[in-house]
């Protein structure tokens, strides 16, 4: 044996891997229906079956430095017809989550997000910048559940409740937020770095017919329009009734998110906008159309409040057919992991605590309207800011990985 | 007084050995038979390992040493109802299925030239049809014809009577209901080939050129459908690709969660049936594991020194059909190069498994049974279970424990 290899297993990688949602990966012993019966998996070097005899060696360098795992729309069909309950499906999931954790800096927050037992230190950090805020406003205000008067003064009776009042959006909402999201860019610009340099060992594809490779650019066009816009490899995946379901409700999903940026664009642009050209002295027209757009809370009847309001209540139709689906899982076949269901209960909480907090600032309790309120501001702070280390952050993962895949030729361009 | 009798239940190749040698020492034997001939699986065979000897070779020998014997006796198309009694004194209730055709028979074919309705033919696994009154084999054993009644109305059963020149149809035979005092009880069920129907990724029972290992051997049989020719089914032609697809449903723990042993050795012999009238002809084996028990490696090394039989390591997932002319196209990942492709054939075998003839049903006694339906024990309470109702085996195993079981069912009777 001139060309033998010596396999150098990392025991710990394959245990890290187990934890993380790849238990069942021991089982499988190598008979390729995995590969056939997934929709997407292409003919050269298909995966999953690869993927899990990698998994059962501890080739950890091969795994971390695998593109296909972002091929991987989990549908579940190589695990519903493994025969031997090895979930291959899982294995891939596992390797997305162990991505999520090691890929953004700091490690710790992705130690965090990977178990349910530091959900606490998670939850107290914006809890404790809010609350903070909270009993400051409350000692200026006197009171920490204030209502206020048309003229934004605080009044003891027949007052409306105005969060913009005890938060003030020009201190305590935007600046924090927005320091919160560029750290979140930041990151994101880091992980997706170092996952292209993963991909640096990857073969190359010879197309027939291309001269040369396109640029990354032009991939990540291709991927943005022709593929996340219209989940056009996802609506492949799988072609059970359940997997249609599992379409919808992320189209749902990611359509109510898109609608619910731009709302707080909108917002932002146009009171920021307003308030630069209140500086430069422009007061006119203009001002008073961004005023009308940039000043909380909206008229309900505001073309930005409809849209948000559309966007909640699609938000809300597709959690509910995702989780559906989820609860509906066969455990033997395909198992949830800590990352599925944060993800969900997080964005279930963003958006019931959002969709409350309209409706009590609406009924003016101020009692239960504030600490919603303050419910809904850790949420997305939660969704938001740990983004690079959470199931959230195959948007920008996935998509990267897919316009890599497109330039080295291991998906075609559309 | 405990009784000296043993009941033997399946008369295939394991139960057969049971009886015998337990008659042989002495001991009165009883065997029931569901079908209506002794010989079970292996009488469907082309050729049967170790030896490929055709199976009337080792099945007539012994026929005669059960005609020989006056200590044997045989009851076909007979199913247990129950068991009563204790540990060496039972009473077996046995239902006999009316077969309409007593001993005069001579199995002239008389009968069959005067009748009509056709029906699917269990035996050839539904390759060709039979007549409502047929000889179930040409080796059958009893040779006596079985009259389907039920299906046929009153004109045409008379007809049937008439054509008969011996006096054999007895239209007015009745199920019976019989007991049979014995000591102990052999469970020789066999196996029955798992329902290709439930392999639907697989084509199975929908695509034409789809067949199963076990029908390949009537193909191959000189007394089968085609007399011995292998012709793909839709067209009747001679198929110039074929492709075995191993562990069909077995391995599986969607449907049979074990190994049934002897599928590769049995496609390997296929392969061989297909090379040997066949020159142009190319097979493909695609396998998860190859398993050549014992010897059988030897078999496999000169089955492989065929350059037109490939093996390919990897399991088929998808099957479908091409339209156009019904070639069946298989999907599959060669697990060694790392490419997935598909692949034309003009015939595919299933190599599907064994599942026990008992799985799924309640015996209703006291025989502890695996999830999969195996029998697992119950020796000490005088059943003894052998052959492939116990695990999958080969025909030579499957004797071996018949012996066995002969031993165990004497010792259960005498010891007592």
């Amino acid at each position: 044996m001139s060309n033998a290899v010596r396999v150098q297993p990392d025991l710990k990688f394959v245990k890290e891997l187990q934890e993380v949602g790849g238990e069942s990966l021991k089982k499988c012993y190598q008979c390729a229906t995995c590969s056939v019966v997934c929709p997407l998996s292409p003919a050269d070097d298909p995966y999953p079956r690869k993927e899990m005899v990698w998994a059962q060696w501890g080739l950890k360098d091969r795994l971390v430095n695998d593109i296909d795992i972002w091929l991987c729309h989990n549908c579940g069909t190589c695990s519903d017809l493994c025969p031997r309950g090895a979930k291959p499906g899982d294995l891939l999931a596992a390797l997305r989550n162990m991505a999520y954790r090691k890929l953004a800096q700091p490690s710790i927050i992705g130690t965090w997000m990977s178990s349910s037992k530091f959900l606490p230190i998670l939850i107290a950090i914006p809890a404790a910048i809010y609350l903070l805020i909270w009993v400051a406003r409350a000692a200026t205000l006197g009171t920490a559940f204030p209502l206020f008067d048309a003229a934004g003064k605080v009044v003891a009776t027949g007052g409306r409740v105005w969060y913009g009042g005890l938060f003030p959006g020009d201190f305590t909402i935007d600046p924090i937020f927005s320091l919160l999201f560029l750290f979140v860019v930041f990151t994101f610009y880091k992980g997706c770095a170092s996952l292209m340099q993963s991909f640096k060992s990857l073969p190359k594809t010879f197309v027939v017919g291309r001269t040369k490779e396109p640029c990354f650019c032009k991939c990540v066009v291709d991927t943005i329009k022709n593929e996340v816009a219209v989940h056009s490899r996802f609506k492949e995946c799988g072609q059970e009734e359940e997997t249609q379901s599992r379409v919808k409700g992320h189209l749902l999903v990611f359509y109510a998110f898109l609608a619910l940026m731009v709302v707080t664009g909108t917002v932002a642009g146009a009171h920021w906008g307003g308030f630069v050209l209140h500086k430069m002295g422009l007061d006119g027209v203009f001002l008073t159309i961004l005023h009308a757009f940039g000043d909380t809370p909206l008229s309900l009847f505001n073309p930005v409040k409809l849209l948000a309001n559309a966007g909640a209540v699609a938000l809300l139709i597709g959690l509910t057919l995702l989780t559906k689906r989820r609860m509906g899982l066969d455990n033997a076949k395909q198992g949830s992991s800590f990352y599925d269901w944060y993800l969900l209960g997080m964005i279930w909480t963003v958006a019931l605590t959002g969709v409350m907090s309209e409706l009590l600032r609406l009924v003016c309790w101020p009692g239960m309207a504030y600490p919603m309120y303050f419910f809904h501001l850790v949420a997305v702070f939660m969704l938001i800011g740990y983004l690079p280390w959470s199931k959230l952050g195959h948007l920008v993962y996935r998509t990267a990985a897919l316009a890599y895949a497109r330039k080295i030729g291991r998906i075609p361009m559309i | 007084m405990s009784n000296n009798s043993i009941l033997v239940v399946g008369g295939g190749f394991a139960g057969i050995t049971a009886a015998l040698e337990a008659a042989e020492v002495g001991h009165e034997v009883f065997i029931i038979e569901k079908n209506p001939y002794l010989g079970g699986r292996v009488a469907q065979l082309n050729q049967y390992f170790p030896k490929l000897c055709p199976p009337t070779c080792g099945l007539e020998i012994q026929f005669q040493r059960i005609r020989n014997n006056p200590l044997v006796k045989v009851r076909t198309m007979a199913e247990l109802v129950s068991i009563s009694g204790t540990p060496g004194n039972y009473i077996a209730t046995v239902k006999i299925v009316p077969r309409y055709v007593n001993e005069k028979c001579t199995a002239c074919g008389e009968c069959e030239k005067a009748a009509s309705t056709t029906m699917e033919n269990e035996f050839e696994f539904g390759l060709c049809s039979r007549k409502a009154v047929y000889k179930p084999h040409v080796h059958a054993f009893p040779m006596r014809y079985v009259l389907d009644a039920v299906r046929c109305d009153k004109a045409e059963l008379a007809k049937i009577k008439a054509a008969c020149p011996y006096d054999a149809i007895d239209l007015d035979d009745q199920e019976k209901i019989i007991e049979i005092p014995v000591g102990s009880v052999v469970m020789a069920t066999g196996w029955k080939p798992y329902d290709v129907k439930k392999l639907t990724n697989l084509g199975g029972g929908h695509i034409k050129n789809v067949i199963t290992n076990m029908q390949l051997e009537r193909l191959a049989a000189p007394a089968g459908p085609t007399e011995g020719k292998i012709l793909r089914p839709s067209d009747k032609k001679a198929p110039k690709k074929i492709a075995f697809v191993q562990c069909a449903g077995s391995r599986d723990e969607n449907h049979l969660n074990y190994c049934s042993y002897i599928c590769c050795m049995a496609s390997l012999k296929h392969a061989a049936y297909i090379r040997a009238r066949d020159a142009e002809a190319e097979v493909v084996i695609y396998y998860i594991d190859l398993r050549t028990p014992g010897r059988y490696e030897n078999f496999k090394n000169r089955i492989l020194a065929d350059s037109k039989l490939k093996l390919v390591k990897g399991k088929v997932a998808e099957i479908v059909e091409d339209h156009h002319n019904r070639d069946v196209v298989v999907t599959v990942e060669d697990a060694v190069t790392g490419i997935k492709s598909r692949e034309h054939f003009d015939l595919v075998v299933l190599a599907t498994g064994m599942q026990p003839s008992v799985a799924g049903q309640k015996l209703g006694l006291k025989v502890p049974q695996d999830e999969q339906g195996f029998i697992i024990g119950g020796e000490e309470s005088g059943f003894i279970p052998s052959g492939c109702a116990k695990m999958p085996l080969d025909v030579m195993k499957s004797a071996q424990t018949g012996t066995g079981a002969a031993l165990r069912a004497i010792q259960s009777v005498s010891g007592r």
